[in-house]
């Protein structure tokens, strides 16, 4: 306990409180000697919030020490290349690490806790949505300084952007931990920046639920002015929040890039890459660049709230449509970050389990390549309604209508792999098929959001939820545990529990399918989105009883999978070897690797995926041991 | 062109971009407040970026082949300047934000402003990369006292333009009525625009300051040679970058549409 | 090439039954909710046009891949690779072209189906309608009322000329299909033209507060005769309105107060009006005050100065500007509301 006490992560959250507390004060104490006001609802005023909202996420990186490297060289001291691992055990993994691996590790445990969070909000949400009128976040009851109702879109708001993070942190999970070793690299090519990277994302996530505690907001994820222009002070922390998080995810992909460029091992030319890696750049050049621009919104934003600067007040020349073209240039872009990883795994992991040769392995990797280009030019497809110039609707609908092609060159793909292959079904197979069905049911009902006069119908509904909800399943959280069931014994050594594994599976699937099946249904019968309460008239009731239980088997599925991982660290079955029976690199190799990753260098000498032909080598390990760094 | 050359040769390149850039400079002026002819206006801008990312910021260099050795000095410094570039690329677009905001909420008005004093920061700022380029020219050579010279030159240019924004014009603008809201609505979205653009791009000349200033230190302390300054070399790219953006706000804010 | 004659009679049985089914949970041809709009048909028509396409899509995809798993699924003891096949271009040719016709064709079709909705009646008329927290009015500019339901006649095209007073609200009533946001700042328009008479409503689709969930006004689609008697009888109202009673309550309901206010005493975003002159009323800060004209005053002009026990704060009650004419007419109304 001492020791978890006196880790990174703790000596962070004391620096952040401490830090919010200066930041505060600092500008508390500016105002009184002003003359302005000094306190407000929640104690500080508005621009101390912020203030103290900034100092105390940089506070946080200093005191969890992730920067003292850089300090020392702005000093110009040196520092050796691969500093020694002071820890050893879960202490790794609370403190700050170089090593892509524990990184890796790192953010796919917060981006779980993050789930677990967002999904208790939904199930928070969802109870109350269960039956018609207000159940429990009634007008009367107060929390946080809010009513019921304002409760409710603070929930449904914070789940939205909560479960993003949680993706973002994800998908940098499974790409730290997998990207260098497919590579034959011994690291990221810069393990400071990666470490950082990772760190600036705990304060990030602090100030988005702090955003809960300071009255909440009420505009959804997307954070609207001139709704955001007027909501409570948590609107200020949730932006932050969300502004941190996005240095979190450029810096991340910058580092993907750059190692992707920098640190193949020989003979690893463009095709014969991982398809996982053509994947992880795809996704990469979409955060790296289309993440500032939600920054820039948001932070616009914040200054129109803090100096009245009229960027989108139309009673001041503003212009609200503006945001959104500003917002949805990332965040459609962002949509394309979810998933690209994701199908990255499938196409990774599908060759294995039918142990045929990845079809079409050329197009697939171009296809990615192609999702993410295409996806830059779409983004006004989510402003069909919203008032902007009429004719920039048809040609946003062609292009987001282009995106199918190359998305759907992926899916034949995929299907002519398993198309006479020998197929067997172990859990991570199981989660690989169940993203391609949940994935294609997203997929196909996004054309029908993309032909304009359609989507009036559609816009808003439980359609659009239910669209994305399959998408994000289908293209992130299927393959997401996929990838965790597959790799997981590469890093702990052990094995998770099939049988678990199984019963996570069969639960969460059909009740996911119910789920936004359901969604759909209603949403084209008229229920809005982000309504605390619906007209019984509409006869909705019994439908969203169903899916409030369906939520909570995912839930229990969820409880049921955080059990195995938990249990199988300590308890499973020892596994060191090459389990999936897989050509891949960093399965030549026993189990757990050392921190430098391979102890002696590859060499890439064929084709990755060329299962089922004699004799065919991807990679040979050369003889000499590799050189001391 | 060969990039290996000797050394006056490599200044003599410096001083022969500066004069091109001023003169581009001067001709935008003219173009500016004679017939303002937008399309002419962005032409120039964009050839003055190319000249100072291929011979400021020697862009050619991502190109260029560092061995096979993951572990040498020269591989290491290939990976940190395609880090860097790509950090910068991911910047960049945060400004073209801001110009897109600016094209939305302005069109082709522009805010009322001292033309000289444009002019004469704009300037400055062009001669700090001027310097800078001396002074890590210098150091590629390995003249450390020269390197240190001109990189105090450049800090000093770089602290003028500073001021000069924030200090003197901002007040300046402030007092023609150009408001970033408070209690002047008149001013539309004027003046949020103006402060946010130059507030943006002041803050990124800040951070390059103190970059410098790091920078000049650690030279001091004799952690740079001919051949292992990459420190340098990031933050003098680094510099002429924010040099880069402030050639498409200068006409942006200053030069572009009708002052009203 | 058994299997894929069996794989094709099952794709398309599959699609067909995918289709089948859609359509009799009501989601296809005949959707519901019932169109009640000659835009709705339009719209319809194309998103059955879909549906049959994504069902067949989806079988195509599926039907392969559940057959391989069973047919061709690992034998138990066999650890042998499978056939080396890594690709074929004709065939990845082949699902890039054909997919990428069919959505050219689609988006054809949306761009056809747009124009149908947007198309200007010119005979069309107008109708004022102001959207604001948490309520919708609708002014008659033609006979110089304003209503808080909106009566169309059925056959004619209205054409809604939108604004916002506060924050970004959306235009929709299911049965039209047709959406459309209302942004402070600017005029959105919205066309349409009922079809089949009866009552609707018209739900706020964007999120705007608190209350969002609550932005609802009832729509009656009417034969022309019924709508003309019900233009005369308003017209009487707002001319029986010369009293200041009268013009008081025209006054709320022109600037949505009575989406926040009842008249019957149930709560909603704010106090109720009933009963509420003469009242003793706790303030959030723990005084008391009677209601009397002065603090009602104060209350429309500046709600922050004094919140009432129980509502948020800073109030969510814009403030509103009135003449003191008005004023006291609204005081003189509230008056009556026992
Ligand atoms: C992981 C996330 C993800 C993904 C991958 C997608 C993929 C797509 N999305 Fe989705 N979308 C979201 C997440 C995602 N979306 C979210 C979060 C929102 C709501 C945001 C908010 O408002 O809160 C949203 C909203 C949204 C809208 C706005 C709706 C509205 O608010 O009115 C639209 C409109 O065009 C749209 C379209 C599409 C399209 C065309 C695709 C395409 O990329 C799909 C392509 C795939 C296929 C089509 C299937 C496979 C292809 C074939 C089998 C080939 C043959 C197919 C054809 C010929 C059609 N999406
Ligand atoms: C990763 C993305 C993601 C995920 C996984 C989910 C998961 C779920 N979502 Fe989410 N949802 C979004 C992203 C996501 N959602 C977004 C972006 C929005 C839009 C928000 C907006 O409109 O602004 C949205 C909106 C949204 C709505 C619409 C709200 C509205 O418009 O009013 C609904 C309604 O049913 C809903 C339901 C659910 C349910 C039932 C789940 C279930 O799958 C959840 C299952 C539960 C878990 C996965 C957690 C399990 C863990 C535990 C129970 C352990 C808890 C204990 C500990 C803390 C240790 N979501
Ligand atoms: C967006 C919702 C909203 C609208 C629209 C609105 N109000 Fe209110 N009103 C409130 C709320 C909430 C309160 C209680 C908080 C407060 O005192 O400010 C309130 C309080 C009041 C009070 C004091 C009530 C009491 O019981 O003490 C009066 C009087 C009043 N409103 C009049 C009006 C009038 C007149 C209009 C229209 C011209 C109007 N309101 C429009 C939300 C609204
Ligand atoms: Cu108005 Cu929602
Ligand atoms: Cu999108």
């Amino acid at each position: 306990m001492k020791r978890f006490f006196s880790s990174a992560f703790s000596r962070g959250l004391l620096w952040q409180l401490i830090g919010t507390l200066a930041g505060a004060g600092l500008v508390t104490g500016i105002r009184a000697l002003m003359g302005l006001s000094v306190t407000d609802t929640f104690f500080f005023t508005e621009p101390a919030w912020v203030l103290g909202g900034l100092v105390g996420a940089v506070s946080y990186l200093f005191g969890s020490g992730v920067t003292a490297d850089w300090v020392k060289w702005a000093r110009g001291m040196d520092t050796p290349e691969h500093p020694e691992e002071h820890f050893s055990g879960w202490e790794k993994y609370i403190n700050v690490s170089l090593d892509h691996k524990v990184i890796g590790i790192q953010y796919t445990i917060v981006a779980l806790l993050l789930i677990s969070i967002g999904g208790l909000f939904a199930l928070i949400f969802r109870t109350e949505l269960a039956a018609s009128e207000l159940q429990f976040l009634t007008t009367d009851m107060k929390l946080f300084g809010q009513n019921g109702p304002q409760l409710y879109n603070t929930l449904m708001s914070l789940h939205g952007m909560i479960m993003i993070v949680s993706i973002l942190l994800g998908i940098a999970g499974i790409m730290n931990y997998v990207v260098p070793l497919l590579l034959g690299a011994q690291d990221m090519a810069f393990p400071r920046l990666n470490a950082f990277s990772f760190w600036i994302a705990v304060p990030a996530a602090v100030l988005l639920l702090m955003s809960l505690v300071l009255g909440g907001f009420d505009t959804g994820w997307t954070g609207y002015p001139p709704l955001s222009a007027r909501a409570p002070v948590g609107m200020q922390m949730f932006f932050m929040g969300v502004f941190v998080a996005g240095w979190s995810s450029i810096l991340g992909a910058l580092n993907v890039i750059a190692t992707v460029l920098r640190m193949r091992a020989k003979g690893m030319t463009a095709w014969r890459l991982p398809i996982f890696v053509w994947a992880s750049v795809a996704t990469s050049i979409i955060a790296l660049t289309a993440t500032q621009l939600i920054g820039l919104s948001f932070q616009l934003v914040m200054f129109q709230r803090l100096f009245g600067m009229g960027f989108f007040d139309p009673a001041k020349g503003g212009n609200p449509v503006l945001f959104q073209h500003l917002f949805w240039f990332y965040s459609h872009p962002a949509v394309y970050v979810f998933i690209l990883p994701g199908l990255g795994v499938i196409s990774e992991l599908l060759p294995v389990f039918v142990r045929k040769p990845l079809f079409g392995y050329r197009w697939i990797a171009m296809s990615s390549l192609g999702i993410a280009l295409v996806g830059f030019v779409v983004w006004a497809h989510h402003m069909f309604t919203s008032g902007m110039n009429e004719y920039l609707r048809v040609p946003f609908m062609y292009s987001t209508l282009l995106v199918a092609v190359p998305t759907g060159v992926k899916f034949f793909s995929w299907v002519a792999t398993i198309w006479k292959g020998k197929i067997s079904t172990p859990t991570p197979m199981l989660f690989v098929l169940g993203g391609i069905v949940v994935f294609l049911m997203g997929g196909l009902s996004g054309p029908p959001n993309a032909t304009v006069s359609t989507d009036l119908h559609l816009h808003d509904t439980y359609f659009i939820v239910g669209h994305f909800h399959d998408t994000i399943f289908g293209g992130f959280v299927f393959p997401f545990f996929a990838a965790i069931y597959y790799w997981f014994p590469k890093a702990t050594g052990r094995r998770m529990n099939e049988t678990l594994g199984k019963l996570h599976f069969w639960l969460m699937t059909p009740s996911f399918f119910v789920l936004t099946f359901g969604m759909m249904y209603i949403g084209l019968l008229g229920m809005r989105r982000r309504i605390v309460d619906y007209d019984p008239a509409l006869g909705f009731d019994t439908t969203h009883l169903i899916l409030t239980i369906a939520g909570y088997l995912i839930a229990t599925s969820v409880l049921v999978f955080f059990y195995n991982f938990f249990n199988s660290i300590k308890n499973g079955e020892k596994a060191d070897g090459n389990v999936w029976n897989s050509r891949s690199p960093e399965w030549q190799v026993p189990s757990p690797m050392p921190t430098h990753n391979y102890d002696q260098a590859f060499e890439v000498v064929g084709e990755p995926y060329d299962y089922g032909l004699e004799g065919s080598k991807y990679i040979e390990f050369s003889t000499s041991a590799k050189s001391k760094h | 062109m060969s990039h290996t050359q000797d050394k006056t040769s490599a200044l003599g390149q410096g001083v022969l971009i500066f004069v091109y850039l001023a003169a581009l400079t001067v001709l935008e002026y003219f173009v500016a407040v004679t017939f303002n002819a937008v399309s002419i206006l962005v032409v120039v801008a964009v050839v003055k970026a190319a000249l100072v990312m291929y011979y400021y910021m020697h862009i050619y260099k991502l190109n260029s082949s560092d061995g096979d050795d993951h572990n040498s000095y020269q591989y290491k410094t290939g990976t940190n300047r395609i880090g860097l570039w790509l950090f910068l690329l991911s910047d960049s677009f945060v400004f073209a934000g801001l110009m897109v905001m600016r094209a939305n909420l302005l069109g082709l008005t522009r805010p009322h402003l001292n033309q000289l004093l444009g002019l004469a920061v704009t300037s400055v700022l062009l001669i700090s990369s001027f310097f800078m380029n001396r002074g890590e020219t210098a150091m590629a050579y390995g003249d450390k006292k020269a390197f240190m010279n001109n990189t105090l030159i450049t800090f000093v240019l770089g602290l003028g333009f500073l001021i000069g924004v924030v200090f003197v014009e901002w007040p300046l603008a402030a007092h023609e009525g150009l408001t970033a809201s408070f209690g002047n609505p008149a001013s539309g979205p004027m003046g949020g625009v103006f402060y946010m653009m130059t507030g943006m791009h002041a803050f990124h000349v800040l951070t390059g300051l103190i970059f410098l200033l790091i920078v000049w230190n650690n030279a001091r302390k004799g952690v740079y040679t001919a051949e292992k300054h990459w420190g340098v070399e990031a933050a003098a790219v680094y510099w002429h970058f924010v040099d880069l953006v402030w050639i498409f706000f200068y006409p942006a804010l200053y030069l572009i549409g009708k002052a009203v | 090439m058994r299997h894929f004659v069996i794989v094709g009679i099952l794709v398309i049985a599959m699609a067909v039954l995918t289709y089948v089914g859609l359509d009799a949970a009501g989601v296809a041809s005949q959707m519901h909710p019932v169109a009640a709009s000659a835009q709705a048909a339009s719209i319809d028509q194309l998103w059955n046009w879909e549906i049959i396409a994504m069902s067949f899509l989806f079988a195509l995809i599926v039907v392969p891949m559940l057959y391989s798993l069973i047919v061709f699924r690992r034998k138990k003891g066999d650890t042998t690779d499978a056939e080396h096949i890594e690709g074929n271009t004709p065939l990845e040719i082949a699902w890039t072209v054909g997919p990428l016709i069919l959505v050219v064709f689609f988006a054809y079709m949306g761009a056809y189906s747009l124009g149908e909705v947007r198309r200007a009646d010119p005979q069309a008329f107008e109708v004022k309608v102001k959207a604001q927290q948490f309520t919708w009015t609708f002014e008659y500019p033609e006979y110089g009322f304003v209503s808080t339901e909106l009566r169309l006649p059925v056959g004619r095209q209205a054409v809604l000329k939108m604004e916002s007073v506060d924050v970004i609200h959306s235009f929709w009533v299911p049965e039209f299909r047709v959406k459309q946001d209302v942004v402070p700042g600017r005029v959105t328009e919205y066309r349409i033209t009922p079809t089949l008479p009866g009552s609707y409503k018209v739900r706020c689709a964007e999120l705007c507060g608190t209350s969002h969930a609550y932005m609802e006004s009832p729509i009656v689609v009417t034969t022309q005769a019924d709508y003309d008697s019900w233009v005369a009888e308003q017209q009487a109202l707002a001319a029986a309105a010369q009293t200041p009673e009268g013009q008081g309550q025209l006054l709320s309901v022109k600037n949505g107060c009575t989406g926040c206010h009842s008249l019957d005493g149930s709560a909603l975003t704010g106090p109720t009006w009933f009963g509420m002159y003469g009242k003793e009323e706790e303030l959030a800060d723990g005084a008391t005050i009677t209601v009397d004209d002065e603090y009602i005053v104060e209350s429309i002009l500046d709600p922050n100065a004094k919140i009432v026990s129980g509502f948020p704060s800073p109030s969510v009650m814009p403030p509103y500007q009135f003449t003191d004419d008005e004023l006291a007419s609204i005081v003189a109304y509230l008056k009556t509301l026992k």
